[in-house]
């Protein structure tokens, strides 16, 4: 071999050093320091710093809030993905229906989606107000005797934040979906209808198979966000009320920033992440045999 | 030969791009900013969105001959707690002087993070005129040291609609038979006797009143006092002379409807600028009262707090950040305070001096330091945890999920983890 190509052998190891010690360096090294720290007892306020094992991640489970956390965060993902996919699919289909104004509509839509969450949830506190919110005073005007807070009860209060979250993200979904309609061939629709198939056949038969790929594809991302959720609930409800809308990135947010339990933050973190990894691997998994 | 110039090219450009990207945070404080300003100290504000803001920091370097850097904290009371934490638990220099609160200074004052300043600004001379109790209670860490400069003297005040005290009938609040006939008398169509903000970091302070004025200790949840107070409260939201949907309310939710005639009388921080604002502040409206005795020897219990000017341990600009805070604890720092931001002096002498006696607030603040018993807050190292947990039981129990007795005793848990 000369030495030419004794270069050319190493030329792509030296090329992929930089990314492999970027990705080192942010993404591998926070991983490890994280999961090093869950083993602590770290209470930066209370100068405590301890060896204690697993016994964070046993605390876990023992934990009221982490548990209504948990609670919430698993019907916080699951009510909002079950709508992102539903209401997702039909106002695709609507925005890939022709009809005057659909350009005008296709871009309104994403508005939502473009604004913070913070300001989303610092709206939204304000909008679900019983005195001063125009849910109520919308309501009002059918019902005018109408009292409610939305953002005192347990249920009340999840409902409001899954339907912002819905209100904000669900336009980017519908719009995702519907890149996927239209790849699909006005052809093949016409062939149908030729051969006597109804709308719901189509849809079920035609429309449904073509994009449900595309829908699963879409879930990954969006499944991962929801459950790293936190900016919503941090300037809607702050958790409230008690405990009963924290999402678990809310309160690995608070752990760790506000009380400074970094070593139980880490845990709550390490826990999050295998969960996701473990979502992502389920869900490829399920697509690769879906492809199959 | 120009590929291997290139080569060499693309590789400095690659590692100056990683330095640089790595070490962008790393510039000191004292130096410029961006614009290429030269500074003497960085200072983390939460005055900036005040109009007269400019003008307090022109009167400050003006006195002090320093060019300082202003860094606006964030408006959120959670995300500046966060972003001050940061700041000093991770040793950054880049800010010098912070402005933090009780909650803050129980967490902060025995941490490290914060240099004494017994013999640099808070000396002795000065010392004594401010409110001892408070000194002593909230910013002196465990070794004695004074770790900070009180920007102002603040009073949870006992506020009243006087329109509502009027149509009542009744023309003082004295006494609990007082109190509770004031609520009986105003609470209906949509109006309540006393309103509050009790969002689960917030009700901390009205919690600890109530257990104050009824002569509880906030520490000791096994005192029938403290349960009486919380079963006053308790009976208040059953008997709707207290709404319940303020567990949603901070105090931007408060003041409107305070504003708007919907409470007869709160509890609130501050000099009534919210009031002011609206038009609603004045002897015949929104006033300032007396704390009422809710015991039977006729004992009136207020809480004090303020926002304290410190100093980062880390900071490496400590000549120019004493001279700063040596001025914040002086009359003329005090006066440029209260004239842009009305901050009561916290300086008894300065008060007496600088604050005019046609201001409501001074007549109303010296009767509540001489017939009130004042305290600082009882707070715990890891406060907003204690506070947040604190919270969440008291919500529980207003909403009917958990008893008196429960909450009692869930709160003395709570006492004995984080004490």
């Amino acid at each position: 071999m000369n030495t030419n190509n004794k270069i050319k052998k190493y030329i792509p190891v030296i090329l992929i050093i930089p990314i492999v010690v970027i990705r080192g360096f942010t993404t591998i090294y926070p991983i490890v320091i994280t999961f090093i720290n869950s083993l602590y007892n770290i209470k930066v306020l209370s100068g405590i710093h301890e060896f204690i094992g697993f016994k964070n991640y046993i605390d876990v489970f023992k934990d009221d809030k982490i548990i209504s956390s948990i609670k919430f965060t698993v019907i916080f993902v699951v009510v909002s993905m079950l709508f992102h996919v539903l209401l997702g699919t039909v106002l695709a289909l609507i925005l890939n229906m022709k009809f005057r104004g659909r350009r005008f509509l296709r871009t309104i839509v994403l508005i939502p989606w473009a604004m913070p969450a913070v300001v989303i949830g610092m709206a939204a506190k304000w909008g679900f107000n019983n005195d001063y919110g125009l849910i109520n005073d919308l309501i009002r005007r059918f019902v005018p005797d109408f009292q409610f807070n939305w953002l005192i009860n347990t249920g009340s209060a999840r409902g409001a934040v899954i339907s912002m979250d819905l209100w904000k993200d669900l336009p980017f979904f519908a719009i995702l979906i519907l890149s996927g309609l239209q790849f699909i061939s006005e052809d093949v629709y016409e062939a149908a209808k030729v051969d006597g198939a109804n709308s719901v056949q189509i849809f079920f038969k035609i429309t449904l198979p073509l994009i449900i790929k595309n829908i699963l594809t879409l879930c990954i991302p969006f499944t991962l966000w929801r459950l790293t959720s936190f900016d919503l609930v941090y300037a809607m409800t702050s958790g409230g009320p008690g405990e009963d809308t924290s999402l678990i990135a809310y309160r690995i947010a608070m752990e760790s920033f506000t009380n400074l339990n970094i070593g139980y933050a880490s845990t709550l973190a390490i826990m999050l992440f295998v969960l996701m990894a473990l979502f992502s691997w389920v869900n490829i998994r399920f697509m690769n045999k879906y492809n199959d | 030969m120009k590929k291997k110039i290139a080569k060499i090219m693309l590789g400095t450009m690659f590692l100056t791009g990683i330095l640089s990207g790595c070490g962008g945070n790393a510039k000191e404080s004292s130096g410029s900013d961006n614009s290429g300003n030269k500074y003497d100290l960085t200072l983390y504000s939460i005055n900036t969105t005040d109009a007269d803001f400019g003008d307090w920091l022109k009167n400050v370097e003006d006195a002090t001959g320093l060019k300082i850097n202003v860094i606006a904290a964030p408006t959120d009371s959670d995300t500046r707690q966060q972003k001050i934490t940061t700041i000093l638990s991770t040793g950054d220099s880049s800010v010098d002087i912070l402005e933090i609160n009780d909650e803050m200074s129980a967490s902060f004052k025995n941490s490290g993070w914060l240099d004494g300043l017994n013999d640099t600004v808070m000396t002795e001379d000065i010392r004594g005129e401010f409110a001892k109790g408070y000194l002593d209670q909230m910013i002196t860490d465990k070794q004695g040291n004074i770790i900070g400069v009180p920007g102002y003297a603040g009073y949870l005040a006992f506020w009243v609609n006087q329109k509502i005290l009027d149509e009542a009938g009744i023309d003082k609040l004295d006494t609990k038979e007082d109190f509770k006939k004031y609520m009986l008398a105003v609470s209906k169509d949509g109006r309540y006797g006393y309103g509050g903000s009790w969002e689960k970091t917030y009700v901390f302070n009205e919690i600890a009143q109530f257990v104050n004025m009824f002569g509880g200790d906030y520490f000791d949840w096994t005192r029938p006092e403290n349960k009486e107070a919380i079963q006053f409260l308790y009976d208040m939201v059953q008997n709707k002379q207290t709404p319940i949907d303020q567990i949603a309310d901070k105090y931007e939710q408060m003041n409107p409807k305070a504003n708007d005639g919907k409470y007869g009388c709160w509890f609130m921080w501050g000099l009534g600028t919210d009031y002011e604002k609206a038009g609603m502040l004045g002897q015949d409206k929104i006033h300032m009262a007396m704390v009422p005795s809710m015991t039977d020897d006729g004992k009136r219990a207020i809480f004090t707090d303020s926002w304290s000017y410190v100093l980062n341990t880390a900071s490496k600009n400590k000549d120019a950040a004493i001279k700063f805070l040596k001025y914040m604890a002086s009359e003329g720092g005090m006066e440029a305070s209260y004239k842009a931001f009305d901050r009561y002096p916290a300086r008894k002498d300065v008060a007496e001096k600088v604050v005019p006696d046609t201001d409501p607030a001074k007549e109303m603040y010296s009767r509540y330091a001489s017939e009130c018993n004042v305290q600082g807050r009882p707070m715990l190292p890891q406060t907003m945890e204690f506070i947040t947990d604190m919270g969440t039981i008291y919500q529980s129990c207003m909403k009917g999920e958990i008893s008196v007795d429960e909450f009692c005793k869930k709160a003395q848990e709570l006492v004995n983890k984080y004490k």
